[in-house]
């Protein structure tokens, strides 16, 4: 099976201060699902930002859906950014954009009409509940509206690989289990997905869903062999 | 490039746009205003000197020293005759004595005129073209077959000092005009820097969603655009209420100290056209600014 995202041997340093991540090599597969957990600190958010494209790393070689991500020239970065859907832990809404508008953002920078747009939105918005504040700016809503509101930009375009940090620690339970339950959807058309969460108990929840920990900037599976959970050893952890 | 300021209405409130609260309209509106006053004035200039220079340089004067009245009188008339049939002279017009004295009189005064001080007999001619230094040269064996004592003063060698200082006014007024656009440009530079730190936070995300650098650079060249077609609009019209205004004030002087110093209409043309370029400039100087800052992101 071909991959769609191969770490090998990857570092990332800030500056001249010491690697925040160490020597991560990882193979992520279409259609799977990934949790990513560890301690605040471990270099989730670091690892995300390899993932989505934000940085590029100090050291060592990524391959993104067959190519060489780090040599990949500057022009051709926005083409594989618009495969990956991204939740940020601080949510990142456009604060002067109606939900309708935040959602649709995605479309339209892949240039989606809007005749075409239009229908895909309002379905997002109806299935995160928020119909109703379709006009209503980022600050307007709660934070687990806004949470909402960006788990459904990032999913909205179908990308191929979806990255979402922390995206159930804003909502109640129930909300958060709906959520997961969109990503597991997205997941069984094809897309890969990873989320990084501090909360051990979602990982019961997607059934057949992998497991990276991660612990000072080390994956505590240097080689690479997931494991599926949940696991009482691990749920303990 | 500028097809790119036609944008769709939800892309353009990626930035929101709010065109009178900010001060970069009114510094357009001001330093346009400036650089059409300058550009006007230029243009006049201009048009002055090329008129008068042109006019003024096919011109000459011949001058027949002759102490005796009837003598001077009868060359005056033999030489208006001669250069009636002259090859390239277009007019011929003898100078009376009473309008020599006339001229003299401030110079010299009536009493010392009175005095029956000897003038020479003047006549004025112009020529088909400017006369250059062998055609005066032929002109003046000639005339001194008729009258020998017969000077020449083609009017362009004493019009000379003045054209230089136009010609150095002109450069100056091209040299405020190309500084007030670098001053222009440098304020679009500096507004579009400041818009881009000020929606960083919205670039970093388009960027992040796959959005490419001309995607967000358009954003921006809109804004700056429709911030310079307002500050233009607004500098044009003041511009041109100054300008009518002096038009006014110039038409209603003494004619002969301001003949030919008018705006021509052409002019106008070309004012109208400085704000659309100044436009374009600033459009392409955001985009610029934007893509190149974009660049160190990655």
């Amino acid at each position: 099976m071909q991959s769609v995202v191969e770490f090998d041997n990857v570092g990332l340093r800030y500056g001249t201060g010491a690697e925040t991540l160490t020597d991560l090599s990882f193979t992520l597969f279409p259609g799977s699902f990934y949790f990513m957990t560890g301690a605040s600190g471990a270099g989730k958010t670091s690892l995300l930002k390899l993932l989505y494209l934000a940085h590029r790393p100090s050291r060592g070689a990524i391959r993104m859906f067959g190519q060489d991500a780090i040599t990949l020239p500057r022009n051709r970065l926005p083409g594989f950014r618009r495969r990956i859907g991204v939740v940020f832990q601080d949510f990142r809404l456009v604060p002067h954009l109606s939900t309708f508008d935040n959602i649709a953002l995605p479309l339209r920078i892949a240039g989606i009409s809007e005749r075409e747009l239009r229908g895909p939105v309002t379905e997002m918005l109806a299935w995160i509940g928020l119909t109703e504040r379709a006009d209503a700016r980022p600050a307007m809503l709660s934070g687990g509206e806004q949470q909402r509101v960006a788990i459904a930009r990032a999913v909205i375009g179908r990308p191929e690989i979806l990255v979402a940090d922390e995206p159930t620690g804003n909502v109640d339970p129930e909300m958060a289990l709906r959520l997961l339950q969109l990503f597991a959807a997205l997941n069984k058309l094809g897309t890969t997905v990873v989320v990084a969460t501090h909360d051990i108990h979602l990982l019961q929840e997607v059934e057949g869903a992998q497991m990276m920990q991660l612990d000072k900037g080390r994956l505590s599976d240097p080689t690479g062999s997931l494991r599926h959970p949940p696991k009482p050893l691990i749920l303990k952890n | 490039m500028l097809l790119d300021f036609a944008l769709p209405a939800h892309d353009r409130k990626l930035i929101p746009e709010g065109r009178l609260s900010g001060p970069m309209p009114w510094v357009i509106a001001i330093m346009l205003f400036l650089t059409l006053l300058v550009a006007a004035a230029g243009l006049t200039l201009a048009d002055a000197a090329q008129k008068g220079g042109q006019d003024l340089s096919r011109q000459v004067t011949v001058q027949i020293i002759e102490t005796d009245p009837v003598e001077r009188a009868n060359k005056r008339a033999e030489v208006t005759r001669y250069l009636r049939k002259f090859d390239g002279v277009t007019s011929v017009k003898p100078v009376s004595d009473t309008e020599v004295r006339k001229l003299l009189e401030p110079v010299l005064g009536v009493d010392i005129l009175d005095a029956d001080v000897p003038v020479p007999a003047l006549v004025d001619i112009r020529l088909n073209q400017a006369p250059s230094a062998s055609t005066l040269g032929s002109l003046r064996s000639s005339l001194r077959r008729v009258a020998p004592d017969v000077r020449l003063d083609p009017h362009s060698s004493w019009m000379a000092p003045f054209y230089r200082l136009m010609n150095v006014l002109l450069w100056l007024a091209g040299t405020v005009f190309l500084l007030l656009l670098v001053a222009t440009s440098a304020v679009v530079i500096l507004a579009v820097r400041s818009t881009l730190n000020t929606h960083r936070g919205t670039i970093e995300i388009m960027h992040l969603m796959g959005g490419t650098d001309v995607q967000a650079a358009r954003l921006f060249q809109r804004r700056v655009a429709l911030d310079a077609l307002l500050g233009g609009f607004v500098g044009f019209c003041a511009a041109a209420f100054i300008m009518v205004t002096l038009g006014n004030q110039f038409a209603a002087a003494e004619p002969s100290l301001l003949s030919g110093v008018a705006f021509p209409l052409y002019g106008w043309v070309i004012l109208a056209l400085i704000p659309l370029a100044v436009t374009a400039l600033a459009m392409l100087m955001a985009r610029f600014t934007v893509i190149s800052a974009l660049k160190k992101m990655l």
